[in-house]
């Protein structure tokens, strides 16, 4: 027991060590050494001034790394029966703020525990960033004449100030009047974290619909719903219609005997409807896929039912007679674009790769699965019927897990690195912002 | 010169047309419909004189409208106050409208009578055997019909406004002299065979067919035409038919339309019995059936495949006619309203002291005013040789079908009981009145036409900036002449556009109203042409709106033109010209600003026309109301 704790603590040693070193060598001015004088000066202006003199000056750096490090992590590890939830998050912080009166490391704390907001799942929770700006201590690191607020007065916090606020940035999470609040008590009007803050005012509303295609924040776990999702998105033309061809079965009922039921989810719009009833029976048309399609941190994967682009010599040019209506013009002659490299004329359902008759998404990529798909198309395009399909399955494409996870599981939640994920989310991010 | 100046994708139609043309109208002393074609209306974009054609691009083209052209010379003006007289004694004299009413035919001493006075052939020329008459003095006699019995100007119209009016303007010096001389007397009777059950305004679906014999010399014409009017009486027909073309660019065979000249004599030429109609029941109306007609290949009516052009142009020459008959019609009815109004006493007094009657009388004076000189407008505009004359005339016709409905409605209400009944005769004119809206292209069809027509003309002046764009330092001056309009118009400058000097001044304020009305307009069909680019062909709730804004937008600079001329030359009637003209300006500039402001800027507007559609779907769907009764059963 006793040296398990020990090396608990050797590991919070480096780590706090680790961290010294880290920010010293990123040229932040200051380690986290020295500004521990400042803080203990500015903290005996205060109310401790009796008490600082009595206390032993040597040994209370040390302690403090070794027996401040070393809580911070435990108190997100004391958590009772391992739920990590909001209510545990928070009981950690209190934990934090009531055992240290002092405050002592709260720079390191809320770098952990912003660390620690995503597995507690409250990383797009506004108060629970509140809660960790309010574990500053106030009025101590806000500039008191020109010299503080011209030079980076208490750098270390006003980083880890605005470390805080990035999260939130990165989570879309928009503060509120209260973390202004905190933040002018905290920092001061004129600080770096009150900037950011001021700039992500300003930008977030702006920056709020800039996606003009969202993806819900909460994805469905459905995988049903989500293929819905995912279909719609995809597909430009509202009135297009979502058709469930087959509903997935559930495991208990068939008890893996029967696996073949995945669920099989299509889409097509009116204009493809009479476009692939406009096709050539003599023409063959494929199935393609799957392809991957990323909403948010999951990955779908889809097939389209497309033909090849009639060669131009084939393509009939559906034009308006010359002589046709008695007494006005059918058709304007105006061969305008607003500028030369307007293209007016593109079309998305009639694209260079040839046209796209149908998506689908399903529990399973292989042909069986996929011909009931086409099965239930015939429903609603008899032409199909006479059509041959070619099935162009590409087991590679960049499918990630269909092979470890098993047929009916399409794997919708990847478990993948960490880091991947991360970068994926943040790509997510960007392309919202 | 002339080939020059058109358009180049018109050059080929001109070589095209070159040959089939050249051998007509040297004769008639008018202008060859021929040159410079284009589709629905010609002339080329560039250079058109047409108000119409300049208000939609923001222009005021006023070389066409000011001064009120009088293209009569002093020859001509003797002539026709010698005809007016007697024509009009006929009218009142001879013919009697009711009568021709009740028989459903005209009187056969009426017909005599007219076919005396030359009333079959007044367009066709001295030479051959008619009275040679321009489109002016032709629109003069057409109102004095128009104002006494409307169903037997259809009878006359069908006859010479477009029943040989082809032979006229397309027939060969053959075809002329076979046929005119006895046309021109009346001796024959004239139809128009255009329409069939398939096919109203769609010339593509025309059933009836024409196949060449395998010689040559002659085709076969089979097919039905319904409500031709004269159907019955005519001898001669010009009929409408398909026939195979070979396509000379790609050689592959295409069904084009022809026009023919067919004599009932060639036999296989059956009409069915007189139709009964609403109105203009004087005029014979049946169906006429073409079952293995022989016709002679030189009957062909200018080309072959060139059918449409023809029906077209004849279309589009005729309906000059309608607006001047309109406001003829009017004048009758007006005189009659007044007639009721100044001698009817309620309550001690006479009714036309009352405010409602007063501004009914008003209306219907400020109706027949601008239609009529719409009238005398466009036909003088025609005589005096313009090819750009479509939009104009259309427009005429719609808004001379339209005013005449509303004025002669308004007589019914000015009196009341008595013009519900059948004795003052205002019923009749009513009903008669009807089909007006109706034929030759309804009046919806021709707002189209108004409307497309004048955005095309506008588009083309915005592809030439649009390819300008594309080479900026060589067409400097074209871009920095539309910037600077553009600048001004943001800046709420105006267009710097003004009528000062070409109006009298007593009617600047009118004046200005009009100019002000022609930028908002312009600025709206700009806008709502860069919105919606070709398919602006689809948004027929806007372009209804842009017509009728053009209307009254002509409709405005067309009593401008006239009133103004009114009060510079000193007419005895000029202070009430100005007063109508003002009237109608100052109403017509308030549609016109409203109607623009709602395209232009009001979200409403959208939703209106968005329910209009739902609302109609809803209708179609249901087969009818969609609401129950408000009893719940």
């Amino acid at each position: 027991m006793s040296w398990a704790q020990a090396i608990l603590l050797a590991r919070g040693l480096s780590r706090g060590w680790g961290g010294i070193c880290s920010t010293a060598l990123t040229g932040a001015p200051f380690s986290q050494v020295t500004p521990q004088a400042p803080r203990g000066l500015h903290c005996s202006t205060a109310a401790h001034q009796p008490d600082s003199p009595l206390v032993p000056r040597p040994p209370e750096p040390q302690r403090g790394l070794v027996k401040a490090l070393a809580p911070h992590e435990e108190l997100f590890r004391q958590a009772p029966d391992g739920v990590r939830d909001k209510a545990s998050f928070v009981q950690a912080v209190q934990n934090f703020t009531q055992y240290n009166v002092h405050k002592r490391g709260h720079v390191d704390f809320i770098y952990l525990a912003l660390r620690k907001m995503r597995e507690y799942g409250v990383e797009r929770d506004l108060a629970i960033y509140n809660l960790l700006l309010d574990i500053f201590p106030k009025e101590v690191f806000r500039p008191r004449n020109i010299f503080h607020s011209i030079f980076l007065h208490y750098p270390r916090q006003q980083e880890c100030g605005i470390a805080v606020l990035e999260q939130m940035e990165n989570h879309g999470v928009m503060p509120n009047k209260e973390t202004e609040f905190l933040l002018t008590q905290i920092f001061g009007r004129k600080s770096y974290p009150m900037l950011k803050f001021v700039r992500m005012k300003l930008w977030f509303t702006r920056f709020k619909n800039i996606n003009p295609f969202p993806v819900p924040r909460d994805l469905p776990q459905d995988p049903v719903d989500l293929a819905r999702l995912a279909l719609r998105h995809m597909e430009p033309d509202l009135s297009a219609r979502v058709t469930v061809y087959q509903m997935p079965l559930s495991k208990d009922s068939t008890d893996a005997t029967d696996p073949t039921e995945p669920h099989i989810i299509g889409i097509q719009s009116p204009d493809q409807q009479a476009a692939l009833a406009h096709h050539d029976p003599a023409r063959p048309i494929f199935i393609e896929g799957p392809f991957s399609l990323w909403l948010r941190d999951k990955c779908v994967y889809y097939h389209i039912l497309r033909a090849d682009l009639l060669p131009p010599e084939e393509r009939e040019v559906e034009e308006i007679p010359e002589e046709w209506n008695l007494y006005y013009p059918m058709q304007l002659d105006l061969a305008y674009g607003r500028s030369s490299w307007d293209d007016y004329e593109f079309n998305i359902d009639e694209v260079e790769e040839g046209p796209v008759f149908a998506i689908c998404m399903a529990g399973a990529h292989d042909q069986a699965t996929l011909a009931k798909w086409i099965q239930g198309l015939q429903e609603t395009n008899p032409t199909l019927a006479r059509i041959p399909v070619v099935f162009r399955l590409s087991a590679s494409s960049g499918e990630l897990l269909a092979s470890s996870s098993g047929l009916e599981e399409p794997p919708l939640t990847p478990p993948e690195g960490r880091e991947e994920e991360e970068n994926n989310q943040q790509r997510q991010q960007q392309s919202q912002s | 010169m002339q080939a020059a100046r058109i358009a180049p994708s018109m050059g080929r139609q001109l070589l095209r047309l070159g040959s089939g043309s050249s051998r007509s109208s040297a004769l008639l002393g008018q202008p060859r419909p021929g040159l410079s074609w284009r589709p629905y209306a010609s002339g080329a974009a560039q250079e058109s004189k047409s108000f119409a054609v300049g208000m939609f691009k923001g222009q005021l083209t006023t070389d066409q409208v000011f001064p009120y052209p009088s293209v009569l010379n002093e020859d001509q003006t003797q002539f026709l106050k010698e005809l007016v007289g007697p024509v009009s004694r006929f009218f009142e004299e001879v013919n009697d409208p009711a009568k021709n009413d009740m028989l459903e035919q005209v009187e056969e001493t009426t017909m005599q009578g007219l076919k005396e006075l030359g009333a079959f052939g007044l367009q066709v020329p001295s030479e051959l055997g008619g009275v040679g008459l321009c489109n002016t003095q032709y629109a003069r006699l057409v109102e004095i019909v128009g104002m006494h019995d409307l169903g037997l100007a259809i009878v006359l119209g069908a006859h010479q406004s477009i029943g040989f009016k082809g032979i006229l303007l397309f027939g060969t010096k053959a075809q002329k002299e076979k046929y005119l001389p006895k046309l021109a007397s009346g001796e024959t009777i004239a139809a128009f065979c255009l329409t069939e059950p398939s096919s109203g305004s769609d010339a593509a679906s025309i059933r009836t067919s024409a196949v060449p014999s395998p010689c040559g010399r002659y085709y076969t014409l089979s097919g039905s035409k319904i409500w031709i009017s004269n159907g019955g009486l005519a001898d001669i027909f010009t009929v409408f038919a398909k026939t195979p073309v070979k396509d000379t660019a790609t050689g592959a065979m295409k069904e084009k339309i022809t026009a023919f000249v067919v004599e009932r004599s060639f036999g296989g030429v059956t009409n069915g019995p007189p139709e009964k109609k609403m109105g203009i029941k004087a005029s014979n109306t049946a169906e006429v059936h073409f079952d293995g007609v022989q016709v002679p290949s030189e009957n062909i009516l200018g080309e072959v495949g060139g059918g449409f052009k023809v029906a077209m142009h004849i279309l589009n020459n005729g309906r000059f006619g309608m607006a001047a008959a309109m406001a003829g019609t009017m004048k009758g009815i007006i005189a009659k309203a007044v007639d009721h109004a100044a001698n009817r006493t309620q309550f001690g007094e006479k009714i036309h002291n009352f405010g409602m009657i007063q501004e009914k009388l008003a209306r219907m004076a400020m109706l027949q005013y601008v239609t009529e000189s719409m009238a005398y407008m466009v036909s003088a505009n025609m005589d005096q040789g313009s090819t750009d004359f479509q939009i104009e005339a259309a427009i005429s016709k719609i808004f001379g079908s339209e005013a005449a409905w509303k004025v002669t409605d308004d007589c019914i209400q000015i009196m009341g009981g008595m013009g519900f009944m059948k004795e003052p005769g205002v019923e009749r004119v009513l009903r008669d009145l009807r089909i007006f809206r109706i034929f030759e292209g309804t009046n919806d069809i021709l707002r189209l036409f108004v409307a497309l027509q004048g955005c095309m003309d506008k588009g083309k002046e915005l592809s030439g900036l649009g390819n300008a764009l594309k080479n900026p330092f060589g067409n400097a001056s074209l871009l920095l002449g539309e910037a600077s309009k553009q600048l001004r118009r943001r800046a709420g400058l105006g267009s710097g556009l003004s009528l000062s000097g070409t109006i009298h001044q007593e009617l600047s304020r009118s004046g200005e109203l009009a100019v002000q009305a022609l930028e908002q307009f312009a600025a709206v069909v700009e806008t709502k042409l860069i919105k919606h680019k070709k398919e602006i062909v689809n948004e027929q709730f806007l372009l209804q709106r842009l017509a009728d804004s053009a209307i009254d937008l002509y409709a405005m600079v067309v009593v401008l033109s006239r009133a103004s001329r009114a009060l510079s030359e000193g007419h005895p009637t000029a202070q009430h010209e100005k007063m109508l003209c003002d009237s109608w300006c100052t109403e017509a500039a308030a549609r016109i600003r409203e109607n623009m402001a709602a395209l232009q800027s009001d979200p409403q507007q959208q939703e209106l026309f968005r329910n209009f559609k739902s609302i109609s779907k809803a209708l179609v769907e249901r087969g009818g109301v969609v609401t129950s009764n408000p009893l719940g059963f």
